[in-house]
């Protein structure tokens, strides 16, 4: 059982969740409301790392991100090191291809708000910021915690992305996924199995979790 | 502080449309589904915008198109209630309120609201425990936490039972005695708006068609379309004939020239001798006879049929003279059997000159903004 993977795994799980927390609900929020000529030109966009094969994502990552890029050169000079293979290129490209795993559960969650309760806020005198918080937060939590969850469960899983950005680095970019094929590669069948198994574990907890949280409320459905 | 609001556009709700409502005024914009009354209170409120127009309450400019003005909606004095109440169904009651209340108010506030509407026992509850009566009271003591200096009632009433309704028009009736504010109420039951309503505003296809006393607006409808959004059952052709020497009262020709049934009506100056008009007659001016009398505008007529609701029933009459025409009438039951009243019966109707309202026909509807 490779625990510094699992370790790294669930810190890298955890920094994206925290990361798409904010960007996510005001993305998803502004979608849910928006009317914009462009808005599903914006919704293909961000839903591209669904379709994507997870390597077509990560050459482009690597790509951007490599020491042959503007971004890769300004790294490389303020942090001394190259943001491809770090666990902050990792961290950065486990952001964008967790963008519609946390956006859709939310987006959906906003719009299911009904526009009389937006009216009402309007003229009970609230400002947006109020609005935001005492109404629309509230009223979206279940979409929001189900975004969160789902970001950080397919952070655990993610393969594709991980090995063409970050490679196998112990320590700074080998994530469980990655360390399983790893052991696979040496025919170490035992450690394989341990660490799928608790995979599959985590995996299954996080859906179960993900549909309570989105169960409808019993008094929801008795409603009127 | 009376509200005035002059809403002009074409699309993509087309509204030309002209309200105003004095502190203490109960306003009921009443028409068909779809007429835009909806539209006038949510632009009122600043939840739509519109093309073109002006909103003033008192000094206040809210809206004027001309100057750029637009106060958003956060920012009117405005209270509203939503026909589907539009409770946060995450807060209690009392949370509901609560919200409303602007900063500086005292601190029990939003408890007195719910105590003026009896409901301070339920202020824990969440709206998905209340009745619908009980939520309708929530969202009517929400709209007054602002203190607001306009109060607007969409449909406010038509999602409760019917003895629930009634406790809620003697709240409003409460409510209007504490509270001297301009009301606007949006509703499409015109008993409804009779009951409650100080002045009715007729609006159709977005445009308002005539505005007015109820009684007045229902007696006197200024065309054969607000005649029918008003209820009138009976709307007749005629031809107007001017009175033939000062002081002589006009002949109105029910039917036509070949055809017809001769009445004395009142000259009011406003119409063309041989003009072709639609007219219609209120129930109360309309009496019946068993027998044949003096008295001038006596129609006998054959009972075609009888319907009863209840205490009262529905006479559907047909002139001998114009068969093809009827005059719906209703009469208490216990009239009905004083007279043994039963289809094929003559009896002779006696219509009031004074009481019969004559419309011009092919006039173009007046726009309330030309």
């Amino acid at each position: 059982m490779d625990w510094p993977a699992l370790w790294l795994s669930l810190q890298l799980s955890l920094a994206t969740a925290l990361i798409l927390l904010p960007l996510g609900v005001f993305a998803a929020r502004w979608l849910a409301n928006s009317r914009h000529p462009l808005k599903p030109v914006f919704e293909a966009l961000l839903a591209l790392p669904l379709v994507l094969p997870p390597t077509v994502l990560g050459f482009y990552l690597l790509v951007a991100m490599g020491g042959e890029s503007t971004l890769g050169i300004v790294f490389q000079r303020v942090f001394g090191h190259t943001l491809a293979f770090s666990f902050t290129g990792l961290l950065v490209a486990s952001v964008i291809f967790n963008i519609p795993f946390a956006l859709i559960p939310m987006q959906r969650a906003f719009e299911t708000i009904p526009t009389d309760l937006h009216d009402a806020a309007r003229t009970c005198g609230l400002s947006r910021w109020r609005t935001l918080w005492r109404i629309e937060l509230p009223l979206a939590r279940r979409g929001i915690a189900s975004g969160m969850i789902m970001t950080a469960a397919h952070t655990m899983g993610e393969f594709g992305v991980v090995l063409m950005v970050g490679g196998s680095i112990p320590g700074e970019t080998r994530t469980i996924a990655i360390s399983i094929y790893d052991k696979v590669q040496s025919f170490d069948m035992q450690a394989a199995g341990t660490m799928s198994a608790v995979l599959l574990v985590l995996s299954m907890t996080t859906l179960l979790v993900s549909a309570w949280l989105l169960r409808t409320p019993a008094a929801a459905r008795h409603h009127g | 502080m009376t509200l005035q609001a002059l809403l002009h556009q074409s699309g993509p709700i087309p509204l030309h449309a002209r309200i105003d409502c004095a502190a203490g005024e109960l306003l009921a914009l009443v028409g068909p589904s779809g007429s835009g009354k909806t539209s006038v209170l949510r632009a009122v409120a600043g939840l739509m915008h519109v093309g073109e127009g002006r909103i003033t309450l008192g000094d206040a400019v809210w809206f004027d198109s001309n100057k750029g003005v637009h106060v958003p909606a956060e920012q009117r004095p405005v209270g509203m209630v939503f026909q589907h109440y539009a409770l946060f169904p995450h807060l209690s009651a009392l949370d509901n309120v609560r919200l409303a209340v602007p900063r500086g108010a005292p601190a029990d506030a939003a408890l007195q609201l719910l105590a003026d509407m009896q409901l301070d026992k339920l202020s824990s509850r969440r709206p998905d425990e209340l009745s619908g009566g009980q939520r309708q009271r929530v969202a009517l003591a929400r709209a007054l936490a602002r203190q607001p200096q306009l109060l607007l009632l969409d449909e406010a009433f038509s999602a409760v039972d019917q003895p629930t309704r009634q406790s809620l028009y003697d709240e409003l009736i409460k409510l209007r005695e504490r509270v001297q504010l301009p009301i606007v109420m949006v509703t499409h039951d015109l008993r409804e708006a009779r009951l409650l309503a100080d002045r009715i505003s007729i609006l159709d296809g977005g445009t308002t068609l005539q505005d007015g006393p109820p009684e007045r607006v229902m007696s006197q409808p200024r065309n054969a379309r607000v005649a029918a959004l008003v209820g009138l059952r009976d709307i007749h052709a005629g031809i107007f004939h001017k009175a033939t020497s000062v002081g002589a009262p006009a002949r109105l020709r029910w039917g036509d020239a070949a055809a017809g049934i001769d009445l004395i009506t009142s000259d009011k100056g406003r119409l063309d001798d041989g003009a072709n008009v639609r007219w219609v007659i209120s129930g109360e001016h309309v009496q019946l006879h068993a027998e044949p009398g003096a008295e001038p505008n006596m129609v006998p007529s054959e009972l075609h049929s009888m319907r009863r609701l209840g205490e009262i029933v529905t006479l559907q009459c047909r002139p001998q003279a114009l068969p093809q025409a009827r005059l719906h009438l209703d009469v208490t039951t216990r009239f009905a059997r004083l007279l043994n009243l039963q289809a094929g019966t003559v009896v002779h109707l006696e219509i009031d000159p004074q009481g019969i309202h004559i419309m011009p026909v092919k006039r173009a509807l007046l726009d309330p903004l030309a």
